[in-house]
């Protein structure tokens, strides 16, 4: 059958063809501009994860999203994951936890009290289901606090995606580590981390030397705060070098260091308490306190575990 | 009369029939209520700077209101020419259907840089009013300068209008085939939805395992232009060492939204130019 060439499908067919050629063709032509400029743009841009966002969809979030409201939506459902932290509801306060850092990713706010809701908060609430604190067998708590932190680590896991120089992040999961699930090998391995990047506080220094040392490296505890007090800024008072010199001097104590390999005596610090002798004994003698020059140190904000304590409570963060 | 001169004439007509409308100025009145109140909102904020939080509320307000003002304005002037006749009138005279077709996407597009403008404008005064408060409150934050770049606001202005043009210019070609208003707005705001997400496409066809589906997404990719590319108020407004658009990067936005209007138009004009009107 002999085609017509003014029928409506004949000159559909062929207004869609050569509008799609074109369209095709243009998309070619422009793809070398499109991929210089679009892999600068790229960098700078969260992606949008559709899986993450899936269940929410038909809520107005992806109008709110194509709208480009992304920051004041990713706020309301952080104020609405809140509402439910409130009400100890775990599964939503987690799910819309996740959902609010999908939206948008940019804030580190969100992932910081986000794993932190997840690690510190909602084990305790599990544990309190179940009953007294007490009444719930230690091994039931330690698992849950298990499950709890693993949550809390993909959670990080992913923001370290979108922030991967940003040390707030492996210090996060340090503490986390360190606090609730005593892991001090992981601990230590994120705190040296967090110490690798730009801006770490000074008692990131201090407290990754304690979990090498709980970890059962306390050779390493000592090599690492004994250079760090050759470098570190003694007129810094949130470097806290009394304290680092105390635990250098416990250390010492305790790996029964040769007098003559430990750290030369510093100001403030009595010349009697050092027996220079390589053959002398090895135990350091305290006699009197060791006293500064430096003016005691307000610290800087350093978590609970710079004195170690006891966490078995509601950690304290932003709402 | 020159063809540009009709272009000029037809564009001029178009403008003022647009700013008319009552619709025009409802949207105008809303994006300004909506970027002005971005200061109360600011309360919500718990993840970004204040500043940034007042940018991007603004800058969200002004896409989605200059979204539906490109699909909108531009589908109800084209068909208001039809359902009126004045379509008939105006091509009976020497007047050729791609100058047709040009000057009311040039109609539109003075309307749309009229609306970024006016809106850029408005935001840029919310943003310097704000940012002299905390540099009364906070002055320790702003002993480098300013934080804002007003000047990157200009810059943007450019890259939104783009961006609304080649909205406009799809709008133009889905209205140049279709036979009603509705059907056009409807299709168009699919197809911006597409656009909007056409990066996924593009960034992920390659990872596909399926070689019919790699090459399906692959051609589905470079069917429709890449909407998340003009997305670069935040770098323009508060660039910083990291996260600073370069000229190239920029030009070369400029030039893909060019590039996409002038093709997108001459397919407009290809598919009006035997159409029943």
């Amino acid at each position: 059958m002999p085609l017509d060439r003014d029928s409506w499908f004949f000159r559909t067919g062929r207004k869609a063809v050569i509008n799609f050629t074109a369209l095709f063709l243009v998309g070619l032509a422009a793809s070398p501009l499109q991929k210089r400029s679009w892999g600068e743009v790229r960098t700078f841009q969260p992606e949008l994860n559709l899986q993450d966002v899936e269940s929410a969809l038909g809520q107005g979030i992806v109008i709110g999203l194509l709208g480009g409201f992304r920051t004041l939506l990713a706020d309301f459902v952080y104020l609405r994951a809140n509402y439910y932290w409130e009400k100890y509801d775990r599964p939503n306060t987690e799910a819309l936890l996740g959902l609010t850092s999908s939206i948008d990713p940019r804030p580190m706010y969100f992932w910081l009290n986000g794993a932190r809701m997840i690690a510190y908060d909602i084990p305790v609430w599990r544990i309190r289901e179940k009953g007294a604190w007490e009444d719930v067998p230690e091994f039931y708590r330690k698992e849950i606090y298990r499950e709890q932190v693993d949550r809390a680590m993909k959670m990080l896991d992913r923001a370290e995606k979108f922030h991967p120089d940003d040390m707030r992040l492996p210090l996060e999961k340090a503490r986390i580590y360190y606090d609730k699930v005593n892991d001090y090998e992981k601990a230590a391995e994120n705190y040296k981390r967090a110490i690798d990047l730009p801006n770490a506080p000074y008692y990131a220094h201090r407290i990754y030397a304690n979990a090498l040392d709980k970890a059962g490296h306390p050779r390493e505890a000592y090599n690492f705060l004994k250079n760090r007090w050759f470098t570190m800024d003694h007129t810094n008072r949130g470097a806290m070098p009394e304290v680092v010199l105390e635990r250098i001097r416990e250390l010492e104590a305790r790996l029964d260091t040769p007098f003559i390999e430990r750290l030369p005596p510093q100001p403030g610090e009595t010349e009697e308490q050092f027996n220079l002798s390589p053959f002398g004994e090895s135990t350091i003698s305290r006699q009197g306190e060791v006293n500064f020059n430096i003016a005691p140190a307000t610290p800087d904000p350093a978590p609970a575990h710079d004195h170690d304590h006891d966490h078995g409570h509601d950690h304290n963060h932003d709402h | 009369m020159s063809a540009p001169g009709r272009i000029g004439l037809i564009a001029r007509n178009t403008f003022l029939e647009a700013v008319r409308q009552k619709f025009f100025n409802v949207l105008v009145v809303l994006s300004i209520a909506m970027i002005a109140s971005a200061n109360f909102f600011r309360q919500f904020d718990f993840g970004s700077s204040e500043l940034k939080f007042i940018a991007d509320f603004g800058m969200g307000a002004i896409f989605l209101f200059g979204s539906i003002l490109s699909v909108v304005v531009t589908a109800q002037l084209f068909f208001s020419e039809i359902e009126n006749r004045t379509a008939l009138t105006m091509l009976a005279k020497p007047v050729y259907r791609w100058e047709f077709i040009v000057g009311k996407f040039l109609g539109v597009f003075i309307v749309l840089f009229a609306f970024v403008t006016l809106m850029l404008a408005l935001l840029a005064a919310v943003l310097y009013w704000r940012e002299s408060g905390l540099m009364n409150i906070h002055p320790e934050d702003f002993e480098d300068g300013r934080l804002v770049n007003y000047l990157g606001i200009v810059e943007l202005a450019f890259s939104e209008l783009l961006k609304f043009g080649v909205l406009a210019a799809i709008t133009m070609l889905i209205a140049s085939f279709s036979n009603t208003n509705l059907y056009t707005v409807v299709l168009s705001f699919f197809v911006m939805v597409i656009c909007q997400l056409q990066y996924i496409a593009r960034d992920n066809w390659s990872d596909l395992d399926n070689p019919l589906l790699r090459g399906l997404v692959w051609f589905l990719s470079l069917l429709f232009p890449n909407f998340q590319m003009f997305n670069v108020g935040e770098q323009l407004i508060f660039p910083t060492h990291d996260a600073t658009l370069s000229t190239g990067g920029y030009l070369g936005i400029i030039a893909y939204g060019s590039i996409y209007i002038c093709m997108l138009l001459g397919l407009s004009a290809y598919s009006f130019r035997n159409r029943e009107i």
